[in-house]
C-alpha cells in the first residue's frame, strides 16, 4: 500500500483525526479547543470538519451553552477504523522499505 | 500519489505530536476542577488554622468533604479513560494514606508547622510525577511553583505560616486551574 486515504491525509484533516483519536472513545472536543491544537483558522477548521463529518469520521454536535453556541466533535467507530488504518499503512511503507 | 519512506515517518511523527497535545489538554481540563475545589479548602482550612487555631476539626472534616468532591468531578466527567483507571486512582490514594500512616509513625512530626507543610510538599510531588510522565508542562511548573511557596513560607515566615499557605497555596492552586482550563 503506498496510496493513503486521501481524505485523512490532508494535513489539516489528518491534525483533526489524531487530536480525537487522542480521546478516549466517544469523547468530544470543544471546536475551540480543535482549533487552538490543530493551529488554523476557523473556517478552514470547519471546512475540513465537513469534509470528515461526510465521509462519516466524526460526529458534530451543536448545543447552548447559556446564550453561547457551543459545537463538539468526537470521532465515529468508522472514523477511528480508518484512522487506525491510515497509520497502519503508514508504518508498513516504513518496515517495507526497511526490509527492503 | 506515493508516499516516500520519509514522508511516511514525517507524518507518523506529525500524528504523534498532536496526538501528545490533544492528550495532554484533556487531562489540563480533567485536573481543573480539582484544583479550584482543593483551591478552595486550602483557602478555608489553612485560614482557620491561623485565625481560629483551636478548630482542629477543620482540616479532617474538610478533608473527607473535599474526597468526596473530588471523586463526584471524577464521576460527573467520568470518561473511557477515567473508568479505566478508576481502580488505579482508588489503590494510588489508600496507598499514599498507607505510606502517610507508615512514615508518621516512624518519624512522628513535633510540630503543627511540619505536618502543615508536608502536604502540600507531598501535592506538588505528585503534579510534578504527573507532569514528568505526561509531559504536561503546566503541571511540572505547578508542582515546582508550589513546593517552592511551601518551602519559602515554612522556613521564612513562620509565624504566619498558615496565613502564607491559605492565601498562596490556596489561591495558587484556584489560579492553577484558570491556567489549565485555558491551555
Amino acid at each position: 500500500m503506498d496510496q493513503p486515504n486521501a481524505i485523512i491525509h490532508q494535513p489539516v484533516r489528518l491534525k483533526i483525526m489524531a487530536a480525537l483519536r487522542a480521546l478516549p472513545q466517544g469523547e468530544q472536543l470543544e471546536f475551540v479547543r480543535l482549533k487552538a491544537i490543530v493551529g488554523t483558522t476557523e473556517g478552514n477548521l470547519g471546512a475540513h470538519i465537513t469534509t470528515l463529518e461526510e465521509a462519516g469520521y466524526v460526529a458534530v454536535e451543536k448545543d447552548f451553552v447559556g446564550k453561547r453556541p457551543r459545537t463538539r466533535v468526537a470521532l465515529t467507530k468508522e472514523g477511528r477504523r480508518a484512522f487506525e488504518d491510515y497509520v497502519s499503512d503508514l508504518r508498513a511503507i516504513i518496515d517495507a522499505t526497511r526490509t527492503e | 500519489m506515493t508516499l516516500s519512506r520519509d514522508e511516511a515517518a514525517s507524518t507518523l511523527r506529525d500524528i504523534s505530536k498532536t496526538e501528545r497535545r490533544s492528550s495532554e489538554l484533556f487531562g489540563y481540563r480533567f485536573g481543573a476542577p480539582h484544583l479550584f475545589l482543593w483551591g478552595a479548602i486550602w483557602m478555608v482550612a489553612y485560614g482557620a488554622g491561623y485565625y481560629r487555631p483551636h478548630w482542629t476539626l477543620v482540616w479532617p472534616v474538610l478533608a473527607i468533604a473535599g474526597s468526596i468532591g473530588s471523586f463526584l468531578i471524577g464521576w460527573r466527567m467520568k470518561t473511557g479513560r477515567a473508568n479505566a483507571f478508576g481502580w488505579r486512582f482508588g489503590g494510588t490514594f489508600l496507598s499514599v494514606v498507607l505510606f502517610i500512616g507508615a512514615l508518621f509513625a516512624i518519624m512522628p512530626p513535633h510540630t503543627d508547622a511540619q505536618v502543615a507543610a508536608f502536604f502540600p510538599i507531598l501535592v506538588a510531588l505528585f503534579y510534578l510525577l504527573i507532569g514528568v510522565w505526561t509531559g504536561g508542562s503546566r503541571m511540572i511548573v505547578l508542582g515546582l511553583a508550589m513546593g517552592a511557596l511551601t518551602l519559602y513560607g515554612f522556613f521564612n515566615l513562620a509565624p504566619y505560616f498558615a496565613l502564607w499557605m491559605a492565601v498562596v497555596g490556596g489561591g495558587g492552586l484556584i489560579l492553577g486551574g484558570f491556567w489549565l482550563r485555558h491551555a
